[in-house]
């Protein structure tokens, strides 16, 4: 056993210490390598969410391919749904993200940060940060791991850019939902079990195995209304050479870039206004 | 006037604004309706360490929440190293630092990854972190722990890792709220010893939140017993022990405690602020020595099964302000 010893050498203290340079930033970017560090010791938050994606990119997809398989707006059907599968990946992944936040409000260190002289959003901010960084890097390892097992991209300068806006604008949707749930739900196993119906169910009505316009009437109107079908037809835009055929089953339109466009304005839009409701949440939960 | 309006009174009259801490009228009702803080005020000047003792459920740890801005109030001001809580809340947290009740870390984190975040999100550069960190590691025995992660640690050591993190930004005001809860005793003896080494630290302002009143003894300037959301009396501990007279007798009663009180204030061996525990009646003696206090009462005739003399303690004190009144 360790005996307390010796004295605290402690200076004058001052009425109040100067932020360092970068201020809010530098408060996020600590805030996010706190965060970072966490889930590098848990890795599960980096595993677990690849698991079942990868499992079905490298293994039932193909096998989709070779029983049902015929090309679907001119991309080969193990492209069609590979591509598809970050619908499935950035869901698990983000609510993944935010069971640290619940274990943080539980039993880790978030009232102290609250205590903390900076402003409160930054806690979510620092949070939405590593969330990114995690689901970009696991969307890395399924569309590589997708390229292994067969699936073609059509990469061009301009359509990354339209798959890349469309993932990151669903992955800080996503966590804005995460972030919510996880302030909201009294524990972890409340937070476990909203995950279906959050990250799997609205997967299975967004056009992943099939065109939306596959669907029957009534689910192809909620289709369209969700967010993950505006990304899959954004990413298949990008880089599956599906020439915008998702994107006009949603809007019936012919403009390609116009429709990608709007879908990329209605992910945003849902991105800034979940990520808004997960601050006015965070705030609203965290002070009693 | 009650004992609650000579507090309030007293306290409004000594408050000035280069108190580290000020508290007004403050006052928190949670949803439903539970009242945890009914308008307290008291001050704390610079350098003093003031404690807050009271029962479970008296509104010690609300009060440090609605102090540390992790509990708004509902009414009522409170100031931090002159800063208002509400107003300017994060120059509030910025001057101050906090040490929860329960714990609070990143247990997955090494201690000195917690220290560091808890200094880099109080304003301090890498350098300066690194120092205060040094400074602050072999001190609170933490050598050979610090670079271990905090799920390793025993209580005591996790304990000591979070008043050290406290430190870490200098902070000009420290909450410190039941630090010692649930520590085995050595280690409870070495955290009073080192919160009392922190006293050596000129303008640092400590409000402590105890249970121990052995605690509050040794460490406190002033304290101020909360009962039910209010503060019931406030002073230094050696006036709140001087109330209390000069010596305590302790009944043991076998039967009604109102009954005996009532017999024995009706032949003038006990005052309105004799009390009871349980079974046992306290009767403060101020006038004469306990022993012949003690004579008078066994006289009575009461069904009495024990009569002990002793000095009062704090815990007497403490006892009888948050006891239930007994019926004259």
């Amino acid at each position: 056993m360790t005996a307390v010893t010796g004295t605290v050498t402690l200076e004058t203290p001052t009425a109040t210490r100067p932020r360092p340079r970068g201020g809010g930033l530098a408060a996020v970017a600590t805030l996010a390598r706190r965060r970072f560090a966490i889930s590098a010791r848990t890795p599960r938050e980096l595993l677990i969410p690849l698991l079942a994606p990868l499992l079905f990119a490298m293994v039932v997809v193909p096998a989709l391919a070779d029983t049902f398989g015929t090309p679907v707006g001119g991309v080969d059907y193990m492209t069609f749904v590979a591509v598809a599968t970050i619908g499935l990946l950035v869901p698990l992944s983000t609510i993944q993200s935010g069971l640290g936040v619940v274990v943080d409000r539980l039993g880790g260190g978030l009232r102290d940060l609250l205590a903390a002289p900076i402003s409160r959003p930054m806690i979510v901010a620092g949070n939405l940060v590593v969330a990114v960084a995690l689901a970009g890097l696991q969307v890395a390892v399924l569309l590589g791991a997708a390229a292994i097992r067969g699936a073609e991209y059509d990469l061009s300068a301009s359509g990354v850019l339209w798959f890349a806006g469309a993932t990151l604008a669903f992955t800080v949707a996503m966590y804005g939902i995460a972030e919510v749930l996880a302030n909201r739900l009294p524990s972890q196993e409340e937070y476990i079990a909203a995950l279906p119906a959050v990250a799997i169910v609205p997967f299975f009505f967004a056009g992943s195995f099939f065109p939306i316009s596959a669907l029957p009437a009534g689910l192809t109107v909620v289709g369209k209304l969700l967010p993950i079908t505006h990304v899959l037809a954004l990413v298949r835009y990008g880089i599956a050479g599906d020439n915008g055929a998702g994107l006009h089953d949603i809007w019936g339109m012919s403009n390609p870039t116009a429709m990608a466009s709007l879908s990329l304005g209605v992910v945003a839009l849902f991105a800034v206004a979940l990520t808004a409701a997960a601050i006015r949440t965070f705030q609203r939960t965290a002070v009693r | 006037m009650t004992t609650a309006t000579l507090v309030h009174t007293v306290v409004c009259m000594t408050t000035n604004h280069s108190s580290a801490i000020r508290v007004e009228a403050l006052a928190k009702t949670y949803p439903g309706g539970i009242e945890a803080v009914k308008g307290i005020d008291f001050a704390v000047p610079p350098g003093e360490v003031f404690g807050l003792l009271g029962p479970n459920g008296a509104g010690k740890s609300t009060t440090v929440g609605m102090l540390t801005t992790t509990i708004a109030p509902t009414s009522g001001r409170a100031h931090v190293a002159g800063f208002d809580v509400a107003r300017q809340p994060i120059a509030a947290r910025g001057a101050s630092a906090v040490v929860f009740q329960e714990p609070v870390v990143d247990r997955s984190l090494t201690g000195r990854r917690n220290l560091d975040v808890h200094a880099r999100l109080w304003g301090l550069d890498t350098a300066a972190a690194k120092r205060r960190i040094a400074a602050v590691v072999d001190p609170f025995g933490l050598g050979e722990v610090i670079d271990r992660p905090v799920d390793s640690y025993s209580g005591g050591q996790r304990r000591r890792l979070e008043i050290a993190r406290a430190l870490i930004s200098e902070p000009q005001v420290l909450f410190l709220d039941e630090p010692t809860v649930g520590l085995d005793p050595r280690f409870r003896f070495e955290l009073v010893d080192l919160i009392a080494g922190l006293r050596a630290r000129s303008g640092m302002t400590i409000l402590l939140t105890t249970h121990y009143l052995d605690e509050a003894e040794q460490l406190c300037d002033r304290v101020a017993i909360v009962h039910r959301g209010r503060v019931v009396a406030l002073d230094s501990p050696a006036a709140l022990l001087a109330h209390m007279g000069r010596e305590l007798v302790e009944l043991r009663v076998d039967g009604d405690v109102s009954t005996a009180v009532t017999s024995l204030r009706g032949r003038g061996l006990a005052g309105d602020d004799a009390f009871a525990v349980g079974a046992t009646l306290h009767v403060p003696v101020h006038d004469r020595p306990a022993h012949e206090a003690a004579a008078s009462i066994a006289e009575v005739g009461l069904p009495v099964t024990a009569i002990t003399s002793r000095p009062p303690t704090l815990d007497d004190v403490y006892l009888q302000l948050t006891g239930e009144p007994i019926a004259a």
